[in-house]
């Protein structure tokens, strides 16, 4: 059931008031300062250039390599460029931003959730499991 | 700058925000639900011994599958137990509300999300 759209036959005081608080929540987490510098680093990184390169080298060394890095049979001289090539991707100024504007987001939302957590007596996270959200 | 505990203040707005939609969670009818059935399996300690036998059962079985010792007597306790467990009304009632209350969350999230237009339980996850 979404809550943004329970039938108003069925909807309950309670389940307006999650609601509402729902969407209190995500807006004023949407407007904070930590989640504004997140979506500014991640515009600045899809803007660079050069770090998008240094992205899709990496990406395609992967990727070409997968099958034999699943068996654990990449020669040293592929494993050392695909080390390099990751190196280079991941110190681009914009990256290291982005990854540092991530942590103190998620930073937030761990004691956002803990908070949650604690008062309901469940794990909200971990209850929520990978890739849950549509 | 982290709080006592280790964890990240959050800003005032967002803090009120937080603890208004934990109220408003705590409300909800399965997360209700949930805490009396929790209430009433603690106040009935031999549904909450059952319990307890079967959880250790089952996680000693666990072991000795992973040695391969486990024997036909075992398997049979096991389901001794595990009858017993789905003949008691207060421990079923339990393990339902909890399975709704953790069912009802990841709708939580789904709706913050859609907000938020990132995946929050997966953000927050350690």
């Amino acid at each position: 059931m979404n809550l943004t759209e329970i039938p108003v036959a069925e909807a309950t005081t309670a389940d307006t008031a999650v609601a509402v608080a729902v969407r209190t929540f995500a807006e004023t987490l949407a407007d904070s300062a930590v989640f504004h510098h997140f979506e500014e680093a991640n515009e600045q990184l899809r803007a660079d250039s050069e770090a998008q390169a240094a992205m899709l080298a990496y990406q395609q060394k992967q990727q070409s390599l997968q099958a034999l890095l699943m068996l654990n049979a990449v020669s040293p001289a592929e494993r050392s460029e695909l080390e390099r090539l990751e190196e280079v991707f991941f110190n681009q100024p914009s990256v290291t931003a982005l990854l540092a504007a991530q942590a103190e987001l998620r930073a937030v939302c761990q004691t956002a959730a803990a908070i949650l957590s604690e008062r309901i007596e469940l794990p909200f996270a971990a209850a929520c499991g990978p890739g849950c959200a549509c | 700058m982290m709080n006592n505990n280790g964890t990240t203040p959050l800003p005032p707005k967002l803090a009120t925000a937080t603890a208004n939609l934990a109220e408003a969670l705590r409300a909800a009818p399965p997360l209700v639900t949930y805490r009396q059935a929790q209430a009433d399996l603690e106040a009935e300690p031999a549904a909450q011994a059952l319990l307890d036998r079967l959880l250790t059962n089952q996680n000693e079985l666990r072991l000795k599958q992973m040695n391969g010792r486990v024997t036909q007597a075992d398997v049979d306790a096991l389901r001794a137990l595990q009858n017993e467990v789905q003949e008691n009304a207060t421990i079923m009632a339990y393990v339902m509300a909890q399975q709704d209350a953790l069912a009802y969350l990841p709708e939580v999230n789904q709706s913050i999300s859609e907000w938020l237009g990132i995946d929050f339980a997966a953000l927050a996850g350690r």
